[in-house]
């Protein structure tokens, strides 16, 4: 953890900051279409760990992802508030809406790249510090290339 | 061998010419009887010569004659024959005399069966009259020796139940020393128990005042505790109404939460918005945030209210849970005093009682006091009687015990006589000596006295002293010794038993005699010594044969 920065200077956030697990998440604002209060899934046979099931969202069904295992998250505090974030994920000429289970949405922040320390080019980009703690900032893009 | 003792006869001897003198006697009669009748004849003759007639003369001649001649031929021959049978006669006569003489003897010296084998030999009317006689003796001594051992064996029970009952009268009169003391004490202890059971008549006494007035408080703390419940009763209900309100403020805060949560949902759903708008969401973004901020806000108060609410609802449920406590505890209180008072109403009745039963006791106690004291008095007049009572059933020991000597000296002068029966210890002890008199040696004579000895219970030893007063043989009863054998016949052999009383007397008498009693040196009980003269088989005496009779087992035969 080399450079953390301090997320209080920042007024005008571009991510937002949600709770998975014991990880805080930063989804950039660009690929976030809502906030809703934990959707109704409808599990689906035979899926993966990831995938909750399927949710319906302005009258289509939209599948629903776990973001704790998405990003390996240890187990956290039970949630208080879950919610699904709802978010385009894929690259931008084949993106898709994709439903993110998350304990809790925090608020907005600003990262900037230069800040970010790590990543691998996978989901997740780097991390950063905010607020005395690490925060995975996701690539949501990526999302799409996932297996 | 014969046992015929030598018989005094008295110094009588036979006259050995007593035949011829009375022959001359018969002889000189008749000479005497011829020479009267001739001189009678010369005399008449001379009278007629006188003057008177002749005739007379010629007659008294003629009668002398035939007087002497008849003399001569009758008479004469008669007393030659009585004087040639004088001597037999007088020889028998001297037997039958000399048996007399015996048997008189004998009688005198108590031995009735030799007096009875000495006038066997006399004429028939005689010899039933001494053995008439003697069987009536006989009788009479047997009868001695019987009731004496009787009247020695009575008396010995009576010393013994004398001793009993004295040892049994002292022991009543220790006991009734034991009892009168207990009577005693247990006089004290009534007296004690009197007092205290006044001491208890007056506290149950006032336990009962006292349980009077612990009833009243009793009463009174029932009643202070039905007061107590009603005040935790009143209180219980007005937590339960701020419970149920709390519940209620619970709901409202939720709601607000709920409105908090979906207001910070929003706020960041118009960030988003504003985000996607570019710059000219840039202000709503401003106020999106700030949204958000009073959103986190209502939250934090919220959160703030419910954890002052939670306190709030905490003290409410410990106040009623401490009510519900207290409510409980009260109502065991309540209760406990209504057992309280029910079990001082109880202990004052029972009080009441003991007040009255220690009374009753004090009262039984008294009169139980005053019948020991009689008893006491009693037990003492009773023990006077026992010490008197005890002092003569000693005086009636000593009388038996002077009884059972009396007793044992008329045995011992009823066996002075030589009996045919068993019980007579001179015929006993004479036939020991005959059996010992056939044996052939000193072990023989040992072996028969020592069988002899073993069956006769009563005989602690035997043993036979030749005429140098050395003991030949000494055997010993092994069940009175118990098989010891105190005094050894190497030790008996060490006395000169020749000078001892028994000895002398049996060789003196050449009869069967009885010592007077003495302490047995075997056991230390009380004996006596039956001595018999033993004669070889010419009727020489060659010893005597003395056997010790112990007189305890003497007297239980």
């Amino acid at each position: 953890m080399e450079a953390f920065t301090d997320a209080k200077a920042w007024k005008a956030g571009n991510h937002l900051l949600v709770r998975a697990g014991g990880y805080v998440c930063a989804l950039p604002l660009g690929s976030v279409r809502r906030v809703v209060r934990a959707l109704p899934v409808h599990a689906l046979p035979g899926a993966r760990a990831e995938l909750r099931g399927l949710a319906e969202f302005a009258g289509e069904p939209m599948p629903v992802l776990d973001l704790a295992r998405l990003v390996q998250a240890p187990p956290g505090a039970l949630p208080a508030q879950p919610v699904t974030v709802v978010v385009w994920a894929g690259p931008p000429d084949a993106r898709s809406m994709v439903g993110l289970a998350a304990d809790a949405a925090l608020e907005m922040a600003d990262v900037s790249p230069g800040t970010m320390v790590g990543g691998g080019g996978g989901l997740v980009r780097g991390e950063v510090g905010i607020g005395g703690e690490v925060v995975r900032v996701l690539d949501l893009e990526a999302l799409g290339r996932e297996p | 061998m014969s046992r015929d003792r030598r018989i005094p006869t008295g110094g009588r001897s036979r006259p050995s010419a007593a035949p011829q003198r009375d022959s001359d006697s018969a002889m000189m009669g008749l000479l005497l009887v011829t020479g009267s009748v001739l001189a009678g004849f010369l005399l008449l003759s001379a009278a007629v010569g006188t003057g008177g007639p002749r005739w007379p003369s010629f007659v008294f001649l003629f009668f002398g004659g035939a007087a002497a001649t008849a003399y001569g031929f009758r008479v004469y021959p008669y007393f030659r024959k009585l004087e040639r049978r004088l001597p037999e006669e007088s020889e028998r006569w001297l037997k039958l005399e000399n048996r007399l003489i015996g048997a008189a003897s004998h009688l005198g010296a108590g031995d009735l069966v030799r007096a009875s084998e000495q006038t066997r030999g006399l004429p028939e009317r005689l010899a039933r009259m001494a053995e008439g006689a003697s069987e009536s003796l006989s009788g009479l001594a047997r009868e001695i020796q019987d009731r004496s051992i009787e009247v020695a064996s009575a008396a010995d029970s009576v010393n013994q139940t004398a001793s009993d009952l004295a040892a049994g009268s002292s022991e009543q009169a220790a006991s009734v020393v034991q009892i009168t003391a207990a009577m005693e004490e247990l006089a004290r202890t009534a007296a004690q128990i009197a007092d205290n059971a006044a001491r208890q008549a007056s506290l149950a006494a006032r336990a009962e005042t006292s349980g009077d007035a612990g009833s009243a408080a009793v009463h009174e703390a029932v009643a202070g505790v039905e007061e107590v419940q009603k005040r935790i009763q009143a209180i219980s209900s007005r937590a339960d109404a701020l419970g149920t309100r709390s519940k209620e403020i619970y709901r409202v805060l939720d709601l607000i939460t709920e409105i908090a949560q979906e207001t910070h949902i929003l706020s960041l759903n118009a960030a988003i918005e504003a985000f996607a708008a570019g710059a000219e969401g840039r202000r709503f973004s401003v106020v999106a945030e700030e949204v958000r901020r009073l959103a986190q806000r209502a939250q934090e108060s919220v959160a703030s209210v419910r954890h002052l609410l939670d306190e709030f609802a905490g003290s409410i449920r410990a106040t009623i849970v401490a009510t519900e406590e207290g409510s409980k505890e009260a109502n065991r209180v309540f209760e406990r005093s209504r057992a309280a008072a029910a079990a001082i109403g109880d202990l004052r009745r029972a009080s009441g009682d003991t007040s009255r039963v220690a009374r009753q006791i004090s009262m039984a106690t008294h009169q139980q006091n005053a019948a020991s004291d009689e008893v006491v008095m009693t037990l003492r007049e009773v023990s006077q009687v026992v010490q008197r009572m005890t002092g003569g059933l000693k005086d009636l020991s000593g009388t038996a015990d002077r009884l059972n000597s009396l007793g044992l000296n008329i045995q011992l002068l009823a066996q002075s006589f030589h009996l045919a029966s068993p019980r007579s210890l001179k015929h006993l002890v004479e036939d020991w000596a005959k059996q010992i008199e056939r044996a052939a040696g000193a072990g023989e004579m040992e072996g028969v006295l020592d069988s002899l000895v073993q069956r006769v219970a009563f005989v602690e030893m035997a043993y036979f002293v030749d005429t140098s007063g050395y003991t030949v043989t000494l055997c010993y009863n092994r069940a009175i010794t118990g098989g010891r054998q105190l005094l050894g016949a190497s030790g008996a052999r060490e006395f000169d038993m020749t000078q001892r009383p028994w000895y002398r007397a049996v060789a003196r008498e050449q009869r069967t005699a009885l010592t007077p009693p003495y302490e047995s040196l075997q056991n230390g009980e009380t004996c006596f010594t039956v001595g018999a003269p033993v004669l070889n088989r010419e009727g020489s005496f060659i010893g005597v044969l003395a056997v010790d009779i112990n007189v305890n087992g003497w007297t239980r035969i």
